[in-house]
């Protein structure tokens, strides 16, 4: 009867020492904070082997034409894509698929990736990006991380405003940061303001056939587009851009450029454009189909802001739109139901160029002046809609409150931040979590490389404080990026078959060369670790042709098996191509030189990769 | 009288039963290889069904290329065209038995069994002594011949092979139990 005494009074003693010593009489999320803080930056940023990032980083890669992406947080560069300009790493601008989507040109200036959407959220099927330097637009597909089309977009020069989406991947918009006239034809500066267009292209994305097209484009005035946004939820249909030189100067643009206290933003609906390009309301030039906003009215408005805004960036509820005002230290939050009410009652201040302009008080919502924060360029967003905005001259980010105006926290960055991206910042649920600067000035942050130095990228963990735990080093330049939770990337890892191309050999008893007339087709295989061209031959390694002839090599990957990647090259024929497990690739040249010239496999394959190769002969002409 | 000889009803449907398992057995493989290794650490299979090869076959051909063992391929197992049709016609055989209920014709399936089990095993083992032994002296890395498992792990250059019963055989095992219960049961009868 009286054994349960001791054992009970035991156990009693024992939960009580366990309560006083374990319980949490704290809240929760206090404790999380505390753990998360407890944390070393170098264990926040720590991914072990096996384990993976937990986002991806799309960087653009400014001048080198190509896209990085990184993972987040370990920050560890994963891959380059090459977009408009060739690279003979992946043989991209060599192999007849990419030489002609290259059209010619040997680089480009991929400013703003923008990765499609559906329901303003990024679905993680394709990123976007233009070209500055030679006027075209790239798709990028996420299946295989390759650039499947470029358009080349007349009557622009240089579309730096883009690329935005709207919610649903419907447009993606690209105006432009040079004026030029239409066509580009010779046209006196003298005679800028008359004959001089800042052409905004509308372009859309065949996904079933993977063609980037152009819809329409909008004759605005000789102004800058710097950056642009997209609306969403309540405003998808508009979209927004800033403006600089309203001014129209045509030489010395730093102080030219910068003499008017205010610049505007441009404020369209999207689905009214495109409605009155149905109705016919356009005319045509050079092939596309324009609307001249002081002709065809309706659709597009101006909003006046602080003098030559860099950034505008809409809130992820959509509510509102912020310009970043670089040369006046401010930010200016916009209304877009204040500016849709101001449209309907046509509150307006005046006209420029035919278009519109809405008084500034009918749409600003408030303006926010952190103390001695100079530069504001371009703001991202988190999970509790908290604004970020990168201060170019002033070297820091400044996290504030778009409700109240609030400033809530700030940290220097090392140095001057272009943009940033936040997790999944510029969609309707941002993640909170991570924001990376892009800074363009790394100067003594590395080891020395001499006088020129990388671009920088620094890591912000944003879930308490803001606090930098990693820098990296990036190849120029990152203008923007996007940051996309890693399970939404659906990649495959090899090419399936596909029994429609005429190119692809699967068997290498099928392999053949097929001479017509001075054209030769070589149907090939490569595999772990021969090529075989034609099976039957005395040697299937060696391709023979005379000196003239038009070559045609068409390649199959027949290894099905991830990473198992061939390259091709001809020595001396300055050419290389890669066809990734499973892919058919086709080289097309001339042989125009006589001789003897090794073939081999590039991409180290197997442990026999030195012996796989064969040699191309061409016989000279008699 | 005549009843007498014929095993029980229970008997008769424990027999139907295994006639069952059998047919199951032909939808699902009955050996398997695995095979790792350092750039394979998820492994790379191949699975024999009673009619197919399944796996990454391709893969592991290309591979085995390197020691100069031939490819595996349906084409050089002729087994897979009729393997299944025995199968078949053993489960009807089963069948047969369940419902005459006659003792000697288990027997006589029994005996079926053991044979067919047998000459399965041999098959299996000879075909993987074929492939082990059989390598081509032009091979660009030599080894020495080997005859790979039929049950167990076995170690070729930087590849370890793990070879096990696939559920097939779990159902023949048990269709064969179900075929001896019987006996046990009706001794007596």
């Amino acid at each position: 009867m009286k054994k349960w005494i001791p054992i009970a009074s035991g156990l009693l003693a024992g939960f009580i020492a366990a309560t006083i010593s374990f319980a949490d009489f704290s809240s929760n999320s206090k404790t999380e904070t505390a753990s998360a803080n407890n944390k070393s930056d170098a264990e926040k940023v720590y991914v072990p082997f096996g384990k993976k990032d937990d986002y991806y980083l799309f960087a653009s890669g400014g001048h080198s034409g190509q896209m990085f992406i990184y993972g987040v947080p370990s920050m560890r560069k994963i891959r380059t894509i090459p977009v408009f300009s060739p690279d003979s790493a992946t043989g991209y601008g060599f192999d007849e698929h990419s030489k002609k989507l290259m059209g010619g040109y040997t680089w480009g200036d991929l400013h703003h990736p923008a990765l499609s959407e559906t329901k303003g959220d990024y679905d993680g099927k394709w990123m976007f990006a233009t070209d500055v330097g030679n006027s075209r637009a790239a798709v990028v597909d996420l299946k295989t991380f390759t650039t499947k089309d470029i358009i080349k977009v007349p009557n622009t020069a240089g579309p730096h405003c883009a690329a935005f989406v709207t919610e649903n991947t419907e447009y993606m918009f690209l105006p432009t940061r040079f004026a030029v006239p239409l066509g580009q034809k010779y046209e006196k500066l003298d005679d800028y303001s008359s004959k001089y267009r800042g052409v905004m292209s509308a372009v859309t994305f065949d996904e079933k056939n993977v063609k980037l097209n152009i819809a329409y484009q909008v004759a605005l005035p000789p102004w800058s587009y710097d950056l642009s946004d997209a609306g969403k939820k309540s405003s998808k249909d508009w979209a927004v851009m800033t403006t600089y030189n309203t001014e129209e100067a045509t030489t010395t643009m730093e102080v030219k450029a910068s003499q008017a206290d205010r610049d505007y933003i441009v404020l369209f609906n999207w689905k009214e454009l495109a409605k009155m390009v149905k109705d016919g309301q356009y005319e045509e030039v050079n092939g596309q189909k324009m609307i001249f906003p002081e002709k065809q009215k309706g659709g597009i408005y101006l909003v006046p802001v602080a003098k030559s805004p860099h950034g505008v960036d809409v809130t992820p509820d959509g509510k509102y739109f912020i310009a970043s005002g670089k040369l006046a230290p401010a930010m200016t939050v916009f209304s877009f139901e204040k500016a849709f009410k101001a449209v309907q009652n046509k509150e307006f201040s005046g006209e420029r160029n035919g278009i519109p302009i809405l008084k500034y008080e009918s749409v600003m919502e408030r303006e926010v002046n952190p103390e001695n924060a100079l530069g504001p360029l371009h703001t991202q967003f988190d999970d509790k809609g908290m604004a970020y905005t990168t201060m170019f001259i002033s070297s820091e980010i400044v996290k504030w409150d778009p409700k109240t105006g609030k400033t809530l926290d700030r940290v220097p960055v090392q140095y001057s931040p272009g943009h940033s991206v936040s997790a999944e910042g510029d969609t309707v649920a941002p993640d909170g979590k991570w924001l990376i600067a892009l800074n363009k000035i790394a100067k003594d942050s590395y080891l020395s490389v001499g006088p020129s130095h990388p671009e920088s990228m620094q890591l912000i963990d944003i879930s308490g404080k803001m606090k930098i735990i990693q820098s990296v080093p990036v190849d120029p330049e990152p203008h923007y990026a996007q940051m996309i939770k890693a399970d939404k990337i659906k990649t495959i890892e090899v090419y399936p078959k596909d029994p429609n191309n005429k190119d692809a050999v699967y068997n290498q008893k099928d392999t053949k060369i097929v001479r017509k007339g001075n054209e030769v087709h070589v149907y090939g295989i490569a595999m772990r670790s021969r090529f075989v061209f034609e099976a039957k031959a005395k040697r299937p390694d060696v391709i023979e042709v005379n000196q003239g002839d038009h070559v045609f090599i068409h390649l199959t990957n027949i290894d099905f098996d991830e990473d198992i990647t061939h390259g091709f090259a001809i020595n001396d024929y300055d050419l290389n191509m890669e066809v990734q497990p499973g892919q058919t690739n086709t080289m097309e040249f001339t042989a125009d030189k006589a001789g003897t010239f090794p073939l081999y496999c590039t991409n180290f394959c197997s442990a026999l990769h030195q012996e796989m190769n064969g040699y191309f002969l061409v016989k000279p002409k008699q | 009288m005549n009843d007498r000889k014929k095993l029980s009803l229970t008997s008769s449907l424990l027999i139907g039963l295994s006639a069952v398992c059998i047919v199951i057995s032909m939808f699902f493989p009955w050996w398997k290889m695995v095979f790792y290794a350092p750039q394979y650490p998820e492994g790379l299979n191949i699975i024999v069904y009673p009619n197919k090869l399944e796996g990454q076959i391709d893969i592991i051909n290309g591979l085995n290329h390197y020691i100069g063992m031939s490819n595996f391929g349906e084409e050089n197992f002729p087994e897979l065209s009729y393997l299944i049709y025995l199968i078949g016609g053993l489960a009807v055989l089963t069948l047969i038995t369940a419902m005459l209920r006659n003792k000697k014709l288990l027997y006589g399936l029994i005996g079926i069994f053991v044979i067919g089990g047998a000459a399965g095993v041999l098959d299996l083992h000879f075909a993987l002594k074929n492939y082990g032994t059989n390598l081509s002296p032009e091979a660009p890395i030599k080894i020495d011949p080997f005859v790979p498992p039929i049950i167990g792990e076995n170690t070729v250059a930087n590849f370890v092979t793990h070879s096990q019963l696939g559920t097939g055989v779990y159902f023949v095992i048990a269709a064969f139990l179900l075929l001896l219960i019987p006996l046990w049961k009706d001794r007596k009868r």
